[in-house]
């Protein structure tokens, strides 16, 4: 019994691996073309370093993902505190709304935003990117930190303002520190829901391209090998990711949203 | 000072770009050349648009099916003892999760094309080549394999989080392992299949991407509808329509779940 | 030890919550280096009064004086009153030393100072060598002590304690009312004290404020608020009692349980609707035949140190505690002396006063 569980679960695992090992044995060939093995190289790792086009939406990928995340936290982790402190109407109103992004297929989402960047002439491009996302991350942050508020002791405020902190003093010194691991999981789950989005970045912007988009747009006509060696690096990132994130939370992992696709 | 007021910077954000664009793409959703028409609406219910919602409808749900057949096991046997302790497994279960949707999908193709791995082992057992890129089996396969992860842990989480010793009352009461799983485990963990239910079922119907990328644009779905009334045909208001409808439908879906489980473990995606 | 200067005044205090009433025009005043409990049921006001004092909430009407100095604006922060809160609201985040430390840092006292004082006062609480410890890897007991700590060493001029020692256990309990009363008396600092315990009140308290449903009953010290109870709530709050409805019939004479009894109040006036209560060890248990009344035991129970039995007599079924045992379905001589019969107004009128 406890081999056949094992077994299938080995089965799935492979199934949901084979083609990731496909791609990283693949970006190891020296041939050009997948129907051939041409023995083992690094070139397109070198090559992938001096292609300006990957390199560029690399750059617009990290940098918009921590951008993003930055202000997502900002934004997210004040948020929070506000809605925490917030009285059972209001507070509904609000966990609606941050609710509505998280429901809403990440079509509409993108969409919605292209309507409103063309309705109000905004030109489409790195800007409204890190718009869109800054507004898809933050309910992360927000669903991260306020479970901490929650679970937190309501009278460690009151403790540090009895023991002589005035309010902003207060927050800083007991409030923070107390939701710190739910910020850091919120930034976390930001950048990773930063990097991986497709879909909203192709609607909110033209004339700046993500790395998805980019691999989107290579799919359409030919993709060059260093894609292989690009996925194999962005394998490796992810799994470090990761182990950070698992070190952290167990549960944060298993969060990430269903309807981003 | 009142401390909601921090939230307010936030909400006038969500405001201009969540609600606000919404209501834009009501506004279009319910106008034509700026005045009020139902007409988007009835354009849907032409068969070659219901036809699209069908198909869309039909392989959202086979998906759903297939993961809650692979997942359900898979589940169940990482919930079960043998592997309680070791949350490495759980965390291979997670990483193909997180690694970038397209090149994941892309390695998909790499698999299914003409001359893939998978059709030079048919060719090297003697079935020979078959064509497998750009069907609607590429495209299941490939929303399977995307969203698989959704449907195990939403149910793995709450199979491991039950009490054991439910397992142990049942064993003491007289049922065998297989009484057990029927009328034991299985309803503990329904919220967990509804959970996962909706978090195939979603992304499923509303994926542009792998239909475009494995079906190569031989058929539509829901999803590429949408995307090609915006970016191609250029027709916003039934674009909004469409969009509207999409969103009617899985509101709808997650009440219906909600309904079934009252307790509100599905809600919202569930794994909040 | 007690001084007369009245150190906290709390006049016309009331306290609203979205239209509900959980303080109503509150006087009391605390005197300096007295140990004063709120004594009462849960939703009876007395932690409300507490938050109140140390400025978490704001009164709806009355004020709060400070020796002498209104101070009802002003922020907890800028009060020269600690607490101790009800599950300790130690910082997690911290370890004792630095949990200790807070209130001195916050108030940029030198460094040196803040190491001195707070070694000192972990030495007090019996609790040295725990400074690195982290809040978590502490038992309850411990936290106890450090939440003490942690209010004592900014050396408050009040320390509020709010059910400080609910979370613990009975042993443990016990010998922290005697430490805490000890160490109130060694610093000289004026305690208010929260808890529904009666016997936690009776012990620790110079005096005992009983409370229930936003008012006063009672204000006195622990024998007087025992032996003369104001009305039949606080006879039964404090200890359990047999109480009975009576009538006055003129002074020093009450009749009750269908006999009548010499007493030694008076002023009731003559055939007066009263409350009676009578402590269950003031109810003499004798031979049979002897007594004012003859009863049958109902029930014995071993209680530890006596019994408790029921005795009936009549109508009537007293609790009786008796270090004597007497035998179930017995018949035994009842009797009650006038320095063990409490008559009081009855309650409706008690509470309206």
């Amino acid at each position: 019994m406890k081999t056949l569980r094992r077994l299938y679960l080995a089965a799935v695992l492979l199934f949901l691996y084979a083609p990731i090992v496909v791609l990283i044995v693949y970006s190891f060939n020296a041939s050009e073309t997948r129907a051939v093995w041409g023995g083992l190289s690094l070139k397109w790792y070198a090559e992938l370093l001096r292609d300006e086009s990957i390199m560029q939406a690399l750059y617009v990928t990290l940098s918009v993902a921590a951008l993003a995340t930055i202000a997502a936290t900002l934004l997210g982790t004040i948020a929070a505190i506000g809605i925490h402190s917030m009285k059972s109407g209001m507070r509904a109103l609000f966990m609606n709304i941050t609710n509505l992004p998280m429901l809403m297929p990440d079509i509409v989402t993108g969409i919605s935003l292209m309507i409103l960047f063309l309705f109000a002439q905004v030109p489409r491009g790195y800007g409204t990117m890190l718009m869109a996302h800054i507004t898809f991350d933050t309910p992360y942050v927000i669903f991260s930190v306020l479970p901490r508020l929650k679970r937190m002791d309501k009278n460690l405020y009151e403790a540090a303002l009895d023991l002589g902190c005035p309010p902003a003093k207060a927050l800083r010194k007991v409030i923070l520190p107390e939701i710190l691991p739910g910020v850091v999981t919120g930034a976390l789950l930001s950048f990773t829901m930063s990097l991986d989005d497709f879909v909203i970045s192709y609607f909110t912007s033209v004339r700046t391209q993500n790395l998805s988009m980019l691999i989107y747009s290579m799919t359409r006509r030919k993709v060059p090998p260093t894609i292989n060696a690009l996925s194999t690096i962005m394998f490796l990132t992810v799994l470090a990711l990761l182990l950070l994130i698992t070190g952290r939370s167990n549960k944060a992992i298993t969060k990430k949203g269903g309807f981003r696709r | 000072m009142k401390r909601s007021v921090f939230a307010m910077p936030y909400g006038l954000w969500m405001l201009m770009f969540t609600v606000v664009p919404i209501f834009l793409i009501i506004y279009y959703a319910f106008t034509f050349g700026g005045s009020f028409t139902l007409e988007n609406f009835r354009l849907f219910l032409e068969p070659e648009f219901l036809g699209i919602l069908g198909l869309s409808l039909y392989l959202a749900a086979l998906c759903t099916v297939i993961c809650l057949l692979i997942g359900y096991p898979a589940a169940l046997f990482l919930a079960s003892k043998d592997f309680k302790r070791s949350h490495i497994v759980v965390v291979l279960f997670v990483i193909p999760m997180w690694m970038n949707f397209l090149l994941r999908t892309y390695a998909w193709m790499t698999l299914l094309e003409d001359t893939g791995i998978i059709n030079r082992f048919l060719e090297w057992i003697g079935i020979g080549r078959k064509k497998l890129m750009y069907t609607e089996s590429a495209v299941l396969m490939g929303m399977v394999y995307n969203f698989l992860p959704f449907m195990v842990f939403p149910i793995y989480s709450v199979l491991s989080k039950s009490d054991d010793r439910l397992i142990e009352a049942a064993n003491d009461l007289g049922a065998n392992a297989f009484v057990t799983f029927l009328r034991v485990t299985l309803p503990l963990s329904v919220p967990g299949i509804l959970s996962g239910v909706t978090m195939v079922f979603m992304p499923a119907i509303t994926t542009f991407v792998i239909p475009r990328l494995l079906g190569g644009g031989t058929f539509m779905m829901f999803g590429d509808l949408i995307e090609n009334q915006f970016l191609t045909v250029g027709d916003w208001n039934f674009g909004s329509a469409l969009s509207l409808i999409m969103m009617a439908l899985i509101l709808v879906s997650i009440g219906i779940l909600n309904k079934v489980d009252p307790n509100g473990q599905a809600e919202g995606g569930g794994l909040w | 030890m007690v001084e007369d200067l009245r150190l906290i005044e709390l006049v016309g205090v009331s306290k609203e919550f979205d239209g509900f009433e959980a303080l109503a025009d509150m006087n009391l005043y605390i005197r300096k280096r007295e140990f004063v409990t709120l004594l009462g049921p849960s939703g009876c006001g007395k932690t409300t009064t507490l938050r109140l004092i140390g400025g978490f909430e704001q009164p709806t009407h009355g004020k709060i004086l400070f020796g002498g100095v209104d101070i009802t604006g002003v922020p907890p922060y800028r009060r020269r009153v600690n607490t101790v809160f009800q599950k300790y609201a130690l910082f997690p985040h911290l370890n004792v030393y630095d949990n200790v430390a807070f209130g001195l840092s916050v108030a940029k006292v030198p460094h040196a100072d803040i190491a001195r004082r707070v070694k000192a006062m972990l030495e007090m609480v019996g609790l040295k060598g725990y400074d690195k410890r982290y809040i978590d890897a502490l038992s309850g007991g411990q936290q106890q002590r450090v939440a003490i700590a942690r209010a004592l060493v900014n050396e408050p001029e009040v320390l509020l304690l709010d059910e400080p020692l609910g979370a613990l256990d009975q042993r443990l309990r016990k010998d922290m009312q005697l430490e805490l009363k000890k160490m109130q008396q060694r610093l000289g600092i004026t305690f208010l004290y929260v808890t529904h315990d009666q016997e936690e009140a009776l012990t620790m308290s110079d005096t005992v404020v009983v409370m229930k449903g936003g008012h006063i009953q009672q204000i006195g010290k622990p024998k007087s608020i025992y032996d003369e109870p104001a009305n039949a709530f606080v006879a039964d709050f404090i200890g359990e009692s047999n109480i009975l409805s009576g009538t006055m019939l003129e002074d020093r004479l009450v009749s009750f349980s269908g006999h009548k009894f010499v007493c030694v109040d008076a002023g009731f006036g003559q055939n007066t609707p009263v409350d009676v209560v009578v402590r269950p060890e003031d109810v003499l248990c004798s031979a049979s035949g002897e007594g004012m009344m003859r009863g049958i035991v109902r029930s014995v129970l071993f209680k530890g140190v006596h019994w408790r039995m029921m005795v009936q007599t009549g109508d009537t079924l007293w609790k009786v505690d008796s270090t004597q045992m007497l035998q179930e379905g017995s018949e035994v001589g009842v009797s009650i002396l006038p320095d063990g019969i409490h008559i009081m107004h009855k309650m409706e009128e008690a509470v309206q006063e």
